[in-house]
């Protein structure tokens, strides 16, 4: 299969859910936005199962219009207002009943074999695969590369609720969870891989198409298993090497304000009226004292766009940045953070301030770089 | 008690209360079946109802109506009570109680007691799902209880989830093994295994299903029970568990029991098929292997729900090619269907209509299920809402239109009404439309990307919107379909009785009797010739008749208030072990107990036992009579053979999930074990006692009543020394080191304490034998229920052998 058929396939598999979604509504135009789709064919996963898809959905199809031809059509043909003749008190059809087990065989044969072959060509990871692990947690995702010091390497690297990886490259993701089972889930890029306590598996993903992608935990894991969301973001090579290498090189720039300042060290120390421990002994920033591993990482949080394990982008992250930590739980179910509620507005603003102040530097910034899929 | 025709006073409308005393107390099937199917109906409403409030939820974007764990809570108790208390007893248990026995020939199941007990077990469930949203909340987990969320110290309600669905089970099995009794021991004289209705062999297939199966389910309960009472644990990846073996244990069961949800309905589909087409069934051998074929290959399968766990991929291999073999026989079954149907005459009422509805939803869902099995497509769709979809267009708008077809084919035969055509009609379409609406969009949801199990979703991604509101509104026509429905019946009972025998013209024995059925459900009986399963329409070509028989000379079970109470302290026990424990003991995370509980846990067990001697102590006939048994055993013993097909599997799970842990290198045995010599002399108490109650057996065989009483009491004794010796073992094991953080201790603890709790029970079995024997219960026509408590002793026996093999010598 090249590849413009592939574009070709994808765009009417698409422009067919379009027509259907629009013919249902009658005019009202299908919403704008990010179109997720298992049948993305810039994915080598979606390219490589596209033989087997294919000819399943054909024998699907067949089977379903010879199987539903044959009832409707021997319902009409006896029903008692147009067949009144004394019916034949026949038994069976040993030959016909032979046949009607030997078809299916042959075709769960056929399919068996496919399926097996294509497991073949998808599950083994490929030897140049950039390996990242990935974490779930109630409710949030850790995305931590090779390199970083977890790892036996020099540079540091995690980041969370936003995956970045290089387009056109196969991306090995290991997958495990700190506390209940979830799911890694990005429907454009691949498949899915149970995150599980205690065990790592491994699988792959990729695009070919730089942009940002939606993903999903796809195991209910408690409250708020519907915001465990996350962003992956593909960028051209060139980008993403830009990106790693500074990211490697990080550490967090110095509060430039008084303000930051202030938040920098509610964010360190904690403050005496907030009774709760301070943000640093659950979160880390790469070049700080902070190194707690229990809540996402914060190093990069003013590069990022999102808020909460990807409910809130943009002006509404922005938005809900002090209502979150005041308290968590109040804006999404069942948020693990302790609330804050005992800070000023003013140190609730500081704290904002200096988590914003926390970027990547401008050339390894990845966010608004590609468009959102 | 003899049969009393009936007089014009009787035939008054009679007092709510003494029809409730009726049906606590009564050992007739037909109103045990209705029980059943009231019962899940009731469950089905307040399921349907809960599942409204889903799509409700999921009508806008961001909707705020049923958030956080409140959804996860109303989404668990919908799918948990449509499958444990709507789709799985409606067909199994409401019509095959009702109708097994009729399509038999026979006036009612093997053990009629046993199955009062059962219905009341099986209602008592119901009612403790539905107490833990009063008390202490639901539970939030999914009906799947996913290992490690169900210890989650969040979540509320599921200790008595499993409490539950134990209790839901063993209720479950009692009444699978009864009607496999019932089959095996009970046809009419003449009708082979061969002869019998497809309806039947449905029942026994599932019957043999959910006794092999259910034992995965129970363990699966049961450990994730005892974590949260007491800290043992086989799952904890803490202490080197296996989260994912939960699920192995899981799936064990819960793959089967989609075919446990779909067996009875297509042999009400066969049933319907043949009757409206004026037909016999077309290839009914190759049905009937088509249904053991199912049985057999459907117990290896269930690891394509785990697929996406990352399993080694030879095992993920070996389960898509048995995904794909059992789809066969399943598609023998749909072929056959329309080959019934073929050259008929066909009578086009409603239950022909279910009946097509499902021929074509179910082709819709067989055709899905397999491209799920295609593992490569499973890791992108599986979880999602395509998964939703498919399960759904099998289940909803499969299997349950073969329940709906069923109620309105033999709603005639039950109440001796017809249901109206036209409302009938109106359902039908309301179900067919909504169903469609609801589910064929969230095929669609899936391949765009849905997650299953969200409570809300954000706006913007690209026709999410608009599917789930056309889901919102599919499933708005099911309630309204549901309504009608509930109305259709009603209606029914506010005419007249007008049904004949045998309405429909069907073939079966079960249109022989009037109806509704008299109590005793024939007042003739057949002739001895069964030239093929429809002997009705044989038997009018050759010209035999049927020989009427004086209904007063017709002895039926008495009834009796024994397994009501049981019953009844079962339900507290339940709500004791739920809410309560026996100790203010609680592992740290799971809730605190219930004082209140904890006493209702201490009550229950004289009021169990009283119960349990009360129904010992009676005796199921008035008279001494004669029962007819096909093969040389009685129908306790059968019964309690069949039954103990579920404990070895119980057994066989836990222990293969044991030997898992050990062989993988999970857990290893701490370095101070229990001692072999104590165990050994427990081994040599044990066996000898086998050799005792099989002695007493003997001797009550050939009358020596003082020598059988003196065996069965050594017996007890033997079992107290060994329960002894135990508790002095344990106590001594559970000192050297902390049960909670070693997983070959917990596994030690689950496994060898399921066994004492065995030889409990075994003894409280024998207990009733010696029970019988010392009031006179037991004599020359009548074994009491000596011959199945000395075959369970055996077992508690046998399995004592293999945990010596893997605990003690290993």
């Amino acid at each position: 299969m090249n590849t413009k058929t592939h574009q070709f396939v994808s765009r009417l598999l698409l422009l067919g859910s379009q027509l259907s979604a629009a013919a249902v509504f009658l005019g009202s135009a299908a919403s704008a936005g990010q179109i997720l789709n298992v049948g993305d064919m810039n994915s080598s996963y979606n390219r490589n199962i596209w033989w087997m898809s294919i000819t399943v959905i054909v024998m699907a199809i067949l089977i379903f219009i010879g199987v539903s031809y044959a009832l409707f059509y021997t319902v009409n043909k006896f029903r008692d207002d147009k067949h009144t003749a004394e019916p034949a008190q026949f038994h069976g059809n040993n030959r016909l009943e032979q046949l009607l087990i030997g078809v299916p065989v042959i075709i769960v044969t056929i399919i068996t074999i496919l399926a097996a072959r294509t497991m073949a060509i998808v599950n083994p990871t490929p030897t140049d695969a950039l390996h990242v692990n990935v974490t779930g947690a109630q409710f949030w995702w850790a995305f931590e590369y090779p390199g970083s010091p977890l790892q036996g390497g020099t540079g540091t690297v995690v980041n969370g609720n936003e995956l970045v990886i290089p387009a056109g490259r196969q991306i090995a993701v290991t997958v495990t969870a700190k506390d209940v089972i979830h799911a890694f889930w990005a429907p454009n890029l691949g498949g899915q891989r149970d995150a599980i306590p205690g065990s790592k598996k491994t699988f792959q993903i990729d695009t070919d198409r730089p942009g940002v992608y939606q993903g999903n935990c796809s195991v209910l894991c408690g409250a708020s298993h519907a915001n465990m969301r996350f962003k992956v973001v593909a960028l051209p090579k060139a980008q993403y090497d830009t990106f790693i290498a500074a990211a490697q090189a990080y550490k967090a720039p110095a509060p430039a304000t008084p303000s930051a300042q202030n938040g920098y060290n509610i964010f360190m120390q904690g403050k005496a009226s907030a009774a709760a421990a301070p943000c640093s002994s659950c979160h880390r920033v790469q070049g700080t004292p902070a190194a707690g591993a229990v809540g996402p990482d914060m190093s990069f949080f003013g590069s990022r766009n999102t808020l909460g394990a990807g409910i809130w982008e943009g002006k509404a992250r922005e938005a809900h940045i002090q209502p979150w930590i005041k308290h968590c739980a109040a804006v999404k179910p069942g948020c693990l953070m302790p609330a804050y509620d005992k800070l000023s507005d003013q140190d609730l603003g500081d704290l904002e301030a200096y988590l914003l102040s926390l970027k990547l530097p401008d050339a390894a910034a990845y966010w608004g770089k590609v468009p959102v899929r | 008690m003899a049969v009393q025709i009936p007089t014009q006073a009787q035939s008054q409308r009679p007092k709510v209360l003494s029809v409730l005393i009726d049906y606590m107390t009564t050992t007739d099937h037909k109103k045990i079946g209705i029980l059943y199917i009231v019962t899940s109906i009731v469950a089905f409403a307040i399921a349907g109802l809960l599942a409204v409030a889903l799509r409700i939820q999921l009508a806008v974007p961001n909707n705020t109506f049923l958030v956080g764990n409140t959804y996860n809570q109303v989404l668990t108790l919908h799918a948990a009570v449509m499958i444990f208390f709507f789709l799985i007893p409606i067909g199994l248990f409401g019509f095959g109680n009702f109708f097994l026995p009729l399509q038999l020939g026979v006036r009612d199941v093997a053990l009629p007691r046993v199955n009062t007990f059962a219905v009341w077990g099986f209602v008592f469930s119901l009612l403790l799902v539905i107490v833990a949203m009063v008390n202490g909340g639901a539970p939030g987990v999914g009906w799947t209880f996913y290992y490690p969320l169900s210890v989650d110290s969040n979540q509320t309600g599921v200790a008595v989830l499993m409490v539950a669905l134990i209790i839901n089970g063993i209720s479950s099995l009692l009444g699978s093994a009864n009607f496999a009794a019932t089959i095996v021991n009970m046809r009419a004289p003449g009708m082979s295994l061969w002869k019998m209705p497809i309806f039947a062999w449905s029942i026994f297939a599932t019957s043999m299903l959910q006794l092999v199966s259910l034992g995965g389910l129970t363990a699966a309960a049961l450990v994730t029970f005892l974590e949260l009472k007491v800290g043992v644990s086989m799952f904890n990846p803490g202490i080197g568990g296996v989260p994912v073996l939960m699920q192995q244990f899981f799936w064990f069961y819960s793959h089967p029991a989609v075919y446990v949800m779909l067996l009875p309905y297509l042999g009400i589909g066969a049933e319907i098929a043949s009757t409206m087409a004026r037909k016999p069934l077309f290839g009914y051998r190759v049905m009937v292997y088509s249904l053991l074929g199912i049985v057999l290959v459907s117990l290896l399968v269930w690891l394509h729900h785990m697929f996406a766990l990352g399993i080694p991929e030879s095992w993920q291999i070996a389960f898509m090619v048995a995904t794909m073999i059992v789809a066969v026989p399943t598609g023998v079954k749909i072929f056959n269907l329309i080959g019934t149907l073929w050259g008929g005459r066909i009578i086009m009422k409603t239950p022909t209509y279910w009946l097509i509805g499902f021929i074509f939803n179910f082709l819709i869902g067989g055709i899905t299920g397999m491209s799920l099995g295609m593992i490569p497509f499973d890791y992108q769709v599986t979880m999602s809402y395509y998964v939703v979809a498919h399960f759904h267009n099998v289940m909803m708008f499969g299997t349950a239109f073969l329940a709906m077809g069923g109620l309105y084919y033999w709603w005639p035969k039950m109440t001796g009404r017809f249901l109206n055509e036209k409302l009938g009609m109106a359902h039908f379409w309301f179900f067919m439309v909504g169903s469609w609406m609801t589910f064929l969009p969230q095929y669609v949801l899936g391949l765009l990307g849905m997650p299953r199990r969200y409570y809300t979703y954000p706006d913007g991604n690209f026709a999410w919107n608009e599917l789930n509101a056309v889901s919102t509104f599919g499933a708005i026509l099911l309630l309204v379909g549901g309504i009608i429905w509930v109305w259709n019946m009603l209606q029914s009972f506010q005419r007249p009785i007008t049904a004949s025998a045998n309405p429909w013209g069907g073939f079966t024995l079960e249109w022989t009797a009037a109806s509704p059925p008299a109590e005793y459900n024939f007042a003739h009986d057949f002739p001895k010739t069964f030239p093929t399963e429809r002997p009705l329409y044989d038997w009018e070509q050759s010209g035999t008749k049927l020989k009427p028989v004086d209904p007063s000379t017709i002895h039926l079970p008495v009834s009796s208030w024994g397994p009501f109470i049981t019953a009844v302290a079962i339900l507290l026990m339940g709500w004791g072990l739920a809410f309560g424990w026996f100790n203010g003991y609680h592992p740290q995370g799971s809730p605190a107990p219930q004082l209140s509980a904890s006493i209702i846990l201490y009550i229950s067990i004289p009021l169990f036992l009283f119960g349990l001697f009360k129904w010992a102590g009676t005796k199921e006939y008035a008279v001494p009579v004669e029962h007819h048994s096909l093969t040389k055993y009685d129908n306790g013993f059968m019964g309690m053979a069949w039954f103990i097909l579920s404990e070895i599997s119980l057994f066989g799970v836990l222990i293969a999930g044991y030997v898992y842990l050990r062989v993988t290198g999970h857990a290893e045995p701490p370095a101070m074990r229990p001692n072999i010599w104590l165990a050994a002399l427990n081994t040599l108490i044990l066996v000898s006692s086998s050799f005792v109650i099989h002695r007493a057996e003997q001797d009550q065989h050939h009358h020596r009543m003082t020598r059988a009483r003196l065996g069965l009491f050594i017996v007890l004794v033997m079992g107290a020394l060994f329960m002894l010796f135990q508790i002095y073992e344990f106590s001594l094991f559970g000192k050297e080191s902390n049960w909670t953080q070693n997983l070959w201790q917990s596994c030690f603890f689950i496994i060898v304490g399921l066994h004492g709790l065995h030889i409990l029970i075994g003894g409280t079995g024998v207990a009733l034998p010696y029970f019988q024997a010392m009031t006179g219960k037991i004599d020359k026509t009548n074994h009491g229920s000596l011959t199945a408590a000395s075959l369970y002793w055996h077992l508690v026996d046998v399995v004592w052998l293999l945990i010596i093999a893997i605990f003690y010598v290993w």
